[in-house]
């Protein structure tokens, strides 16, 4: 091994494992390390636009250049986890004549095919948009799965020798003699796939290069050797309506602001977003008005919005960067380009380079970039193949569907398996063992879940965002004990219900802000089903205090079965 | 500015303005004309209950069938935009809208039913294939009825024949197990016209009788008994010209057919409630399709007034006429009965009227055989793949009228009625016979 | 014209039953109207009491002892500890023997498809000898194609919550072939209707006997989920029994429950022997009132409006999942008659940050005086004759402190006994 060069890559989102993914390919030995699981980060938490570059092609002509070309290669290497569903910039009458011409213009000039419609014709693509959006300009974006396309990348990566470690978070940079040789991590629990319960354990692991692609954390990697990584985290707040309102990415042509985008997902709709800087990722606020924002804001594209039913909010951080000195004020215009901070001759610290900045539809394009630069570093002449070579399950999933009718599936949940799935469906659902439907939600059936289980261990988020399961209206009411009793008796019976204790948490997190109308019915009657029912708030055994058991009824003659309504020793019904 | 007033470059010939929603009147049935609603949103009704699925007499008996909550709002949820294929088992759902009843959170079940079963039927059935033609001529059965009652005799001779009936399994997939319903002499309309139309004459007490196709080809003493005891209260009576109600056609997902009838309906009996009259039914399903389904699925003008005034016809008096009173007053000699709440008369709150009704009046008793579903749901149980289903659910029912001390049965539906007729041997009345006994031939 | 009664009763759920049943009982003529399908099947059919108190205290062994230190405007504390007797009673005399648990004042612990126990006042006959503090061993039994019970896996977490016996779980195929999705009213079905399977002589519950037979290693007692028939649970239950050689309890499941489908059919049943006059299907929509009386409310019949006239009024419409209190952005409300809802101004008050936390969201709700008459802002009844009953009464976190049954009982009860009184 000594040969091949060792690289050791920091993050888990999409930046890092398409860098694992291009390195293993290359040839190199990977390791990444995550300290949540995959997308955990600023991944996780976007909007899951597949950008045609519209949004960009007035203000950012070399980003928004950049990213009609990643969508062109995108939708060929990872069909399966793009939707092509189309986009629109629609303007609104209070829209000025002049910016919807700049950005027609703009598009024309960073290649971006586009077709003014009538607001006729765009209400007829798109019937709930309100009737006095004036007209609209078509642009080619699109939808795109971040989870899939993240645990893709890692897969991938897997395929080609590399060790993915997630739930291992990074406590140390190990530097020698002034340079980065490796990282100190916490295994939460052991290496390998996550298992609640089991003992953390510390791993020192050395490398021959370190790439630092934590985004909106570099800084704090930064940090542990002493650098100094101007990262601006920008958060903006999404909220998930239930169902689709509308089928094609609606964009509200203006300049920049915030509420002007509604993204179809999967199943739902996501209404995007807000820009504001904070101080630290992982703690800020969560606020109403932000959700309410949104909803009002975009019933002025598609009134009925403001009626329609929100499932959750999430908020995402931005890894904004830019160079020191720039001064930008508002976050809003600082670059989406992104940047590589090689910090030997940033820093005179060599063996490292973070990247910052960027964005998710490019995220090859920057992997390729820091790529080539660590494998010049390293003195390897492989070359790129990441955007020639598909990722595994993309094939054109309309291909699939006749095969789905072996399995004995419903036709919506085929499609949506097959879907998720992509070329792997068949070896994924090709089971002799009953099948039944775990989240009718999204239609997710046991098989499925087995095959995330098998590569998430007993972290059931990361089931869930393989498998999206428990991300419907219910979010996890009826499904996320059937979820964890999946993982028994493979893991034991206190994993499976820490499992779940946690998964259950996660899907509160982001239901709490949208607790109003049918979510709250919701809210209620999965609180009633969890509380009332199967007593998980006071179950005996997450108690410290013991249960007498035979200070309560033990049914009296009556369980025996002899039948008879006897009078118990302490007097009978109360008040007879 | 609205879209009538857009400017000459919205010209868009292809899509008539009434196809462009209407700012805030958005209602997604308005939204996406004809064969392209999109229910998805019904679907954030749904808190998954699965109350609907506890009521679905199909998913008791059969387990292939999903059931109403993944018929309705799961797969509307599921289902995206350019996705043409409805699950196939669409067509086992038999339009029975218990679910509608059952939800305690107002999904439109029933409505997202008939539209995948109508897009399903529309885009996915062989139009060639006899499937599709058998429930095309099940569910028109007021075109073949209207054949069969210019010659009565010979449509009653040639159906009994048990030979016709075997071909027709064989040939056409309409089961042989059963008897065809018997055409009368002289349909309701002719002895209506015989009679010289009202004989009672009023200013405020007016009704327009939806009377269907079975009481007009097959039970005319159903209605006839309608028109003697509503002039027994003084009603003046109109019957104007009418199609069928809808509901086979729904249930078959034969929408434009559905629609065709409506608009004679809609049109004729608008009319009339223009002028002051109300509309009545005698059978449960026909005011069911007038009262829900006309506004879910169609927008002639004048829809949602004849929607609004509709009323089967007990509830019109129970409502308009100290009814009980009466009924406390009267006295007949008859058989006791056992009483059979059709699904549709469960969802305009109708199952318990007769038995309540009907447990006052003195010389009979009534006793409810339960809330089961009687498993024929119109054109469901005559399909010979559907028989034995419909039988199962039938079970039920059966079991609680062999319990019953009754031995003459009751109900509103009329093809209920000749579900209890087949798996029991009873004769079967409807609620409007009895009160005619009690209050006019008295 | 209106159409009269004594007492109407706006809801159909188990407080909607009660008073009706109550208010009848005085001799009261008495409508019930209820809209949808009670929640009554949502639930796990256990008639709970008070299995914690609102601090987290429990589980409570006697629910009386601790009623008398509810909170000031706690449903309980309203009514008093007479009125939850009563109810109770009225409960009893209904259920008669497809119920068990009166016999003691103590709460039973019933196992949970969730592998946890649970404190209960009343239990379904079926679920009798499946109680947690009955000595003898127990084995869980659960069907491959129905997701939500885990038998080997619930059995391992009773153990861990130091039940007093050995408990072993197993998962069968159920012995009839079926698709991967069959309902629990599939299974129910088939167990009621126990047909003979492939071409046998055997029927259903003969056969998934024998099948538990080969899994039984001595234990006394056998759990089901909650799908042992739906018109005949009781034969169901017996034949196993016998085939199997061991008693035969079923651990609830919900929703759907089937456990809560039989108590909704045996209150309906017991509504008709009362003589209460049943409407189902259609939305009370409005109300006209004179003063602080309510004189009629209206009735949406499938398009028409039709106004219902009494002397006194119960409202039991349920809570935020029966949507007797509903909600917006905005704030929550009492829809059908616009009573006061006390409320947090603030959206993001109306919940914790833990999933389990002490959601105010939970307890939303009309406040009652003691008579039950919801009172406005000021405290004032909102109208002379209007009384409520049920979930859609506050100040109780019914999922939490396990009461929801209870306080329909006590508070059905009171509220149709002081309806039934005031209209005749």
């Amino acid at each position: 091994m000594a040969d091949t060069p060792s690289v050791l890559v920091i993050g888990g989102g999409s930046t890092g494992c398409g860098i694992a993914r291009d390195l293993a390919m290359r040839g190199l030995d990977v390791t990444l390390v995550e300290k949540g699981n995959l997308t955990h980060g600023t991944t996780g938490r976007m909007h899951g636009l597949l950008h045609s570059g519209g949004r960009y092609a007035v203000s950012d002509q070399a980003s928004a250049r950049e990213c009609i070309q990643e969508t062109r290669v995108l939708e060929e290497i990872a069909s399966h986890c793009v939707e092509e569903t189309g986009g629109l910039f629609v303007k609104r009458p209070e829209d000025t004549e002049e910016y919807f011409e700049r950005k027609l213009r703009g598009c024309d000039e960073c290649d971006i095919p586009t077709e003014v419609l009538s607001g006729r014709e765009a209400r007829q693509r798109e019937p709930y948009l309100a009737k006095d959006i004036d007209k609209a300009i078509t642009v080619p974006d699109g939808a795109i799965d971040p989870f899939r396309l993240c645990v893709a990348n890692a897969v991938s990566a897997e395929n080609h020798g590399a060790r993915i470690e997630t739930h291992a978070e990074v406590t140390d940079l190990l530097v020698e003699a002034g340079e980065v040789v490796g990282v100190e991590v916490r295994h939460q629990s052991g290496k390998g796939t996550r298992s609640h319960g089991a003992a953390g354990t510390i791993e020192e692991i050395e490398a021959d290069y370190v790439v630092n692609a934590t985004g909106a954390w570099a800084g704090q990697i930064g940090e542990m050797a002493g650098v100094d990584i101007e990262v601006r985290p920008s958060k903006g707040v999404m909220t998930v309506m239930n169902v689709r309102q509308v089928d094609t990415v609606i964009n509200r042509c203006k300049p920049k602001g915030n509420a002007d985008i509604i993204v179809p997902h999967e199943t739902t709709a996501i209404l995007g977003t807000t820009d504001a800087e904070v101080d630290d990722p992982e703690d800020y606020p969560e606020e109403q008005w932000e959700v309410d924002l949104m909803i009002d804001e975009l019933s002025k594209l598609v009134p009925k919005l403001q009626s329609a039913r929100t499932i959750r909010s999430y908020w995402g951080v931005r890894p904004l960067y830019e160079p020191p000195g720039s001064g930008t004020t508002d976050s809003e215009d600082i670059t989406r380009d992104f940047f590589l901070l090689d910090h030997a001759e940033r820093d005179g610290l060599p063996g490292m380079t973070s990247i910052v900045g960027g964005k998710f539809t490019t995220y090859r394009m920057m992997a390729e970039d820091i790529s080539d630069h660590v494998c010049a570093k390293l003195g390897v002449s492989a070359t790129c193949r990441t955007a020639d070579v598909a990722l595994p399950g993309s094939k054109n999933y309309r291909v699939l569907e006749d095969a789905m009718d072996d399995y004995g599936l419903t036709s919506p949940i085929a499609k949506r398996s097959t879907q998720r799935l992509g070329s792997r469906a068949e070896e994924v659902l090709s089971i002799t063992d009953p099948n039944p439907v775990v989240c009718g939600c999204e239609g997710v059936t046991r098989a499925e879940l087995q095959d995330a289980i098998g590569q998430a261990g007993t972290d059931l988020n990361a089931v869930r965002i393989r498998t999206r399961a428990s991300m419907g209206n219910c979010q996890g009411g009826f499904c996320t004990h059937a979820m964890a009793q999946e993982l028994h008796p493979e893991y034991d019976a206190a994993q499976s219900y820490a499992a779940l204790d946690e998964l259950y948490q996660e899907r509160w997190k982001g239901q709490r802000h949208a607790l109003w109308g049918e979510q709250l019915s919701q809210a209620m009657l999965t609180y009633a089903l969890h509380a009332t029912t199967m007593n998980r708030d006071s179950d005996p055994v997450d108690r410290e205090e013991a249960i007498d058991f035979s200070a309560f009824d033990d049914g009296g003659d009556a369980a025996t079965g002899t039948d008879t309504r006897t009078t118990a020793a302490d007097g009978g019904a109360h008040g007879d | 500015m609205s879209d009538a007033e857009s400017p000459p470059d919205d010209d868009v010939p292809s899509v008539p303005d009434d196809e462009i929603p209407d700012g805030d009147e958005f209602e997604p049935v308005q939204v996406f004309p004809d064969n392209e609603l999109d229910l998805r949103e019904g679907a954030d009704d749904c808190y998954k209950c699965s109350t609907c699925d506890t009521n679905c007499p199909v998913a008791e008996v059969d387990d292939d069938f999903p059931g109403p909550k993944f018929q309705g709002p799961e797969q509307w949820r599921l289902k995206q935009k350019d996705d043409h294929d409805v699950d196939d088992s669409i067509m086992d759902c038999s339009n029975c809208m218990r679910c509608d009843n059952a939800c305690p959170s107002d999904v439109p079940l029933s409505q997202m039913h008939n539209e995948a079963r109508g897009e399903y039927v529309d885009q996915q059935m062989d139009k060639l294939s006899v499937e599709y033609w058998r429930n095309r001529v099940l569910a028109n059965y007021r075109i073949s009825a209207w054949f069969a009652s210019k010659v009565p005799r010979l449509a009653n001779a040639v159906m009994g024949n048990s030979l016709v009936r075997q071909v027709g399994e064989k040939v056409f997939g309409v089961t042989a197990e059963r008897e065809f319903p018997e055409f009368a002499q002289q349909t309701f309309r002719q002895w209506w016209a015989e009679r010289g139309g009202p004989q009672v004459r009023s200013e405020d007490k007016r009704v327009a009788y939806f009377h269907g196709c079975y009481a007009n080809y097959n039970t005319p003493e159903v209605a006839k008994a309608m028109v003697r005891v509503f002039e027994h209260f003084g009603y003046q009576i109109a019957v104007p010209d009418q199609g069928c109600s809808g509901t086979p056609m729904y249930a078959n997902g034969m929408l434009d057919d559905a629609r065709r009838d409506a608009k004679l309906n809609i049109k004729e009996f608008s009319e009339l409630v223009e002028e002051g009259y109300d509309v009545v039914c005698s059978c449960t399903s026909c005011s069911m399709s007038l009262r829900q389904e006309y506004p879910e699925l169609f927008s002639f003008e004048g829809t949602a007034e004849v929607s609004a005034s509709t009323y089967e016809a007990v509830e019109y008096l129970r409502i308009h006429e100290d009814l009980n009173d009466a009924i406390s007053a009267a006295s007949v000699d008859g058989p006791d009965l056992a009483y059979h709440a059709p699904c549709h008369a469960r969802n305009q709150g109708l199952d318990r009227q007769a038995v309540e009704l009907f447990r006052d009046l003195d010389g009979v008793g009534i006793e409810d055989v339960g809330e089961s579903c009687s498993g024929i749901s119109g054109t469901y149980g005559w399909k010979a793949e559907k028989y034995d289903k419909s039988m199962a659910i039938g079970e039920e029912m059966f079991e609680h009228m062999d319990e019953a001390e009754g031995e003459t049965g009751m109900t509103e539906c009329p093809t209920c009625a000749m579900q209890m007729e087949h798996g029991s041997g009873y004769e079967i009345r409807h609620p409007l016979e009895l009160l005619e006994d009690a209050l006019v031939a008295a | 014209m209106a159409i009269e009664q004594d007492v109407l009763v706006v809801g159909g759920g188990l407080a909607g039953i009660t008073a009706a049943i109550s208010a009848a009982e005085s001799g009261a003529h008495v409508r019930l109207v209820s809209y949808k399908q009670p929640t009554l099947r949502h639930a796990s059919g256990l008639i709970d009491v008070l299995g914690y108190t609102p601090d987290g205290e429990g589980p409570i062994v006697d629910p009386f002892d601790a009623v008398e230190d509810l909170p000031e405007g706690h449903p309980y504390e309203r009514v008093g500890p007479a009125a939850i007797e009563a109810g109770l009673d009225l409960f009893d005399d209904i259920a008669g023997d497809t119920y068990e648990g009166n016999h003691t004042d103590r709460n039973a612990l019933v196992p949970t498809h969730g592998g946890a126990v649970k404190p209960t006042a009343r239990y379904p006959d079926s679920t009798a000898a499946g109680l947690a503090s009955d000595g003898r061993d127990a084995l869980l039994v659960g069907f491959e194609r129905l997701v939500g019970f885990d038998a080997p896996l619930a059995a391992k977490h009773l153990a861990a919550a130091g039940a007093p016996f050995d408990a072993r779980g197993v998962t069968v195929e159920f012995p009839v072939e079926l698709s991967a999705d069959p309902k629990v009213t599939r299974f129910a079905h088939l167990l009621d209707q126990d047909k003979p399977i492939g071409g046998g002589t055997r029927g259903v519950r003969r056969a998934l006997a024998e099948l538990v037979n080969g899994r039984l290693d001595g234990e006394a007692r056998v759990g089901f989920p909650a799908v042992l028939g739906d018109d005949h649970p009781r034969e169901v239950r017996t034949d196993l029994a016998e085939h199997i050689g061991a008693d035969v309890f079923e651990v609830p499941m919900g929703p759907p429950s089937l456990p809560g489908i039989r108590l909704e059919d045996r209150l309906y049943e017991a509504l008709d022997e009362a003589g209460v006059s049943i409407e189902t299907g259609n939305p009370v929509v409005g109300f006209e009132a004179d003063g602080d009386r309510v004189e009629s409310v209206v009735v949406d019949r499938t398009g028409n409006d039709v106004p219902y006239a009494a002397e006194e009024y119960v409202l039991a419409t349920g809570g935020l999942v029966g949507k007797g209190i509903d909600s917006d952005r905005e704030g929550v409300e009492e829809p059908v008659f616009d009573c006061h809802v006390a409320q947090p101004s603030d959206r993001y008050d109306w919940f914790e940050d833990e999933a389990f936390g002490d959601h105010r969201f939970a307890r939303f709700g009309v406040d009652p005086d003691r008579e039950l008459r919801p009172m406005d802002a000021g405290g004032t009844p909102e109208f002379s004759n209007l009384r409520a009953a049920g979930s859609v009464l506050g100040n109780y976190d019914f999922a939490a402190e396990k009461s929801g049954s209870g306080v329909s009982l006590a508070t059905g009860f009171h509220a149709g006994r002081l309806a039934g009184e005031g209209a005749t």
